[in-house]
């Protein structure tokens, strides 16, 4: 060992000589890219982030068609959403964001966090009734837009068109019909909806969400409900449990039409498992169309709301504002940062990039959507006919994707509401003002 | 060859069984094989430790098939099966998407810097504290050192960000000065234990030569702490280069982000694309397995060494 000693030593000398200048240099470029921010030459640099790793090549052609048209502004995206609380506490936030549009956001919104759009023009070219949705979770000091809609997504049963062609079954338009088509699968072998119950998130917002919002005005429900504040309690009227009993059969119903062992299947394997044709329906949302085709490029699908009463005409469609754009409020580029959003916001840019992502465009005549995997819900979208998901509405403290897998799996209703209403109470005392 | 291995190998493989060597026979050289140092090979214990490479080797699998299929040759079959035909362009496409060579230099010096730093900084503390344990001073900030361990990282999250943007350290320089700082007290605690054991008197008798304290340090203790080096400085490499929290929450720059976060690209809310996901995970875990390849003999052995001592 100690004759092996001055050789180590050499040797480790000269490497860690030999890091250190290698380090060194190449420490160069990068303290010369730190120093990037703010205008120079003339350039404003903006920083643009959104939400949806997926998309990023789209946005990088629309920054470069932006860039082309406005030499004076460069845009770097940066689709790392992770850093936008960092960004908030180093004060030093992204100029330009897209957040889904859902309780976290509302949150920001209520701290002010983004700027007051609504003098804007381009904000007259949104259709009233899609930035009914973004307004609808508060705006800050009760009359600023905060956010303007770019993409809006309407989720409602996937279904297998060759199926239902293969066993004569036609598009469910009420709950009685629903459940007729749901027994002549169940009856011919076919599993009638693929259960990915592994997956608490799937059931919150597949049968939670559309039972719940197809029987209730949930919207107002909320609205009472985050009225009352901390004063709510289980007896009070505004109360999950006195509101949310009658749709619980229901939601059991729906799971019960799963294959067995849903209990295993993730959301993973439920995508594979549709596409390969194992059941005639799924409740899933746009999100999981372009994950269907990619495993099978040859599936018929469509989708149709879920009918939950027996009158066709109260049938209404989930849906979320998928991407909604703001400007921070400090933002230093603020000129610059409208252009942008405006750019965002011309038909070509907004329309195209819904139209690719099997989603609707929030502008006033957008072209009738044309995906025929989504033909089922675009009349609904169109005539305004939808709700925002209950599930939605719940802060991230209250763990409802749990809830609701336990509920499924011990089927006790009562129980079940007794502790939404435990924990939404927990939560309005704590963060009561 | 060693003394055990003089029988005359006739190259007739014996029967294989477990018969025992009989003098005077060649023995059958598949089953009575020595190594080198004269040691019996335990069968027992190789099929146990084959069977435990597989936890290594079935993920590896899996990674480098993944990333030679095309989307729907992912959906198909058990997953176990050999894409056939192979697809190489997803290479490309995720090198392409990334921005690799960027995100890569990114990764590589805020790693160079972190081991560099960890083995600099640990080791002179470590030194400090070992021979100065006397003193009530340098044992109080050992325990200090040891304490910062009981900190949970995300309770700290949120005024390190504020600190290193009030700094300038928003930037993977700042990313690399925390991960030396987080892992300082471990570090400490693994040089210590080492240090202790290295005999006093070899650094004497150097004084007696006139040596200086930071000559005892460089040309006595750091040469025989190699071993520990070489464990601390791939708990670094790994940890510096694996990590994502710390580069995701810091680093303000997109254009400077390390490859774990960049490679966050393939995986939506709803939608992952697996087959680029885990070419450019195979691309970005290349440097470790070269790394630890080349660097198991020096844990292996600084593991030894510790043990005899």
């Amino acid at each position: 060992m100690n004759a092996a000693v001055p050789a180590a030593l050499l040797s480790r000398r000269s490497l860690i000589r030999a890091a250190g200048l290698a380090g060194a240099a190449a420490l160069i470029p990068l303290t010369g890219c730190t120093a990037a921010g703010g205008p120079r030459n003339g350039i404003t640099t903006l920083r643009f982030m959104q939400n949806k790793p997926e998309v990023v090549a789209y946005f990088n052609q629309v920054i470069k068609d932006f860039e082309a048209l406005n030499p004076d502004i460069h845009v770097v995206q940066d689709f790392n959403e992770g850093n936008f609380v960092p960004s908030l506490v180093r004060n030093d936030p992204p100029d330009v964001v897209t957040r889904g549009f859902a309780t976290e956001t509302a949150e920001f919104v209520r701290k002010g966090i983004f700027a007051d759009l609504s003098d804007l023009p381009v904000a007259k070219t949104v259709d009233p009734k899609f930035q009914d949705l973004v307004n609808s979770w508060g705006q800050y000091k009760g009359h600023e837009t905060s956010a303007l809609p770019f993409s809006v997504a309407a989720a409602g049963v996937i279904y297998n068109r060759d199926l239902f062609a293969a066993h004569g079954v036609a598009v469910p338009t009420t709950w009685d019909a629903f459940v007729a088509a749901c027994e002549t699968f169940k009856a011919a072998g076919i599993t009638p909806i693929y259960g990915t119950f592994k997956d608490a998130w799937t059931l919150r917002q597949g049968a939670f969400d559309y039972v719940t919002g197809g029987m209730l005005d949930v919207g107002a429900f909320f609205k009472d409900l985050m009225a009352k504040g901390a004063r709510i309690s289980q007896q009070a009227p505004e109360s999950f449990s006195n509101h949310y009993a009658s749709s619980l059969p229901k939601i059991l119903q729906l799971a019960s039409f799963s294959q067995n062992g849903a209990a295993s299947k993730n959301y993973a394997d439920g995508n594979a498992a549709f596409a390969k044709g194992q059941a005639a329906m799924y409740l899933q949302g746009p999100w999981a169309l372009s994950q269907l085709v990619q495993a099978n490029q040859d599936i018929q699908l469509g989708t149709f709301p879920l009918p939950v009463t027996n009158n066709p005409e109260e049938t209404k469609v989930r849906v979320n504002v998928d991407m909604a754009l703001s400007i921070t409020r400090n933002t230093p580029n603020r000129a610059a940062a409208e252009r942008f959003l405006n750019y965002l916001l011309e038909p070509s840019v907004v329309n195209t990039y819904n139209e690719k992502n099997a989603a609707f465009s929030p502008l006033i005549n957008a072209p009738a959507d044309s995906n025929p995997h989504l033909s089922g819900v675009a009349a609904h979208v169109g005539e305004g006919r939808y709700y925002q998901g209950a599930g939605t509405y719940f802060p991230p403290s209250i763990p409802m994707n749990n809830y609701i897998q336990s509920f499924i799996y011990n089927k006790n209703g009562e129980q079940f509401l007794s502790t939404v209403d435990a924990e939404w109470r927990r939560v309005a005392e704590r963060t009561a003002v | 060859m060693t003394a055990s291995n003089t029988l005359p190998d006739a190259g007739n493989a014996g029967p294989a069984g477990t018969a025992p060597s009989q003098p005077g026979k060649p023995r059958p050289p598949r089953f009575r094989r020595t190594s080198r140092e004269g040691y019996r090979i335990n069968w027992w214990l190789t099929a146990l430790m084959l069977v435990a490479s597989l936890t290594i080797l079935v993920p590896l699998y899996f990674t480098v098939a993944m990333a030679l299929k095309s989307p729907d040759q992912i959906g198909t079959g058990t997953g176990l099966a050999w894409p056939n035909p192979l697809n190489w362009e997803n290479f490309a496409k995720a090198y392409v998407a990334t921005n690799f060579p960027k995100a890569f230099l990114s990764t590589a010096l805020v790693t160079i810097f972190s081991v560099l730093g960890a083995l600099a900084s640990s080791s002179l503390v470590a030194y400090a504290i070992a021979r100065n344990w006397n003193r009530r001073f340098f044992r109080g900030s050992f325990v200090y050192l040891l304490s910062a361990m009981f900190i949970p990282f995300p309770v700290i999250i949120l005024p390190l960000i504020k600190q290193t943007a009030l700094l300038g350290l928003d930037n993977p320089a700042g990313v690399a000065f925390l991960h030396i700082l987080g892992g300082i007290s471990f570090n400490t605690l693994l040089y210590i234990a080492f240090v202790r054991a290295i005999p006093v008197e070899l650094e004497e008798s150097a004084r007696m030569d006139g040596a200086t304290t930071w000559q005892v340090f460089f040309k006595i203790i750091l040469p025989l702490l190699a071993p520990m080096n070489a464990t601390v400085g791939i708990f670094a490499f790994l940890g510096s280069w694996n990590d994502f929290l710390l580069p995701q929450m810091i680093i303000a720059d997109p254009a400077l982000q390390t490859l774990p976060v960049v490679q966050m690209l393939f995986q939506g809310e709803f939608n992952t694309d697996y087959s680029l996901a885990f070419a450019s995970y195979l691309m970005a875990m290349a440097p470790t397995l070269v790394v630890y390849i080349l660097a198991q003999r020096w844990v292996l052995s600084g593991v030894m060494r510790g043990a005899v001592k």
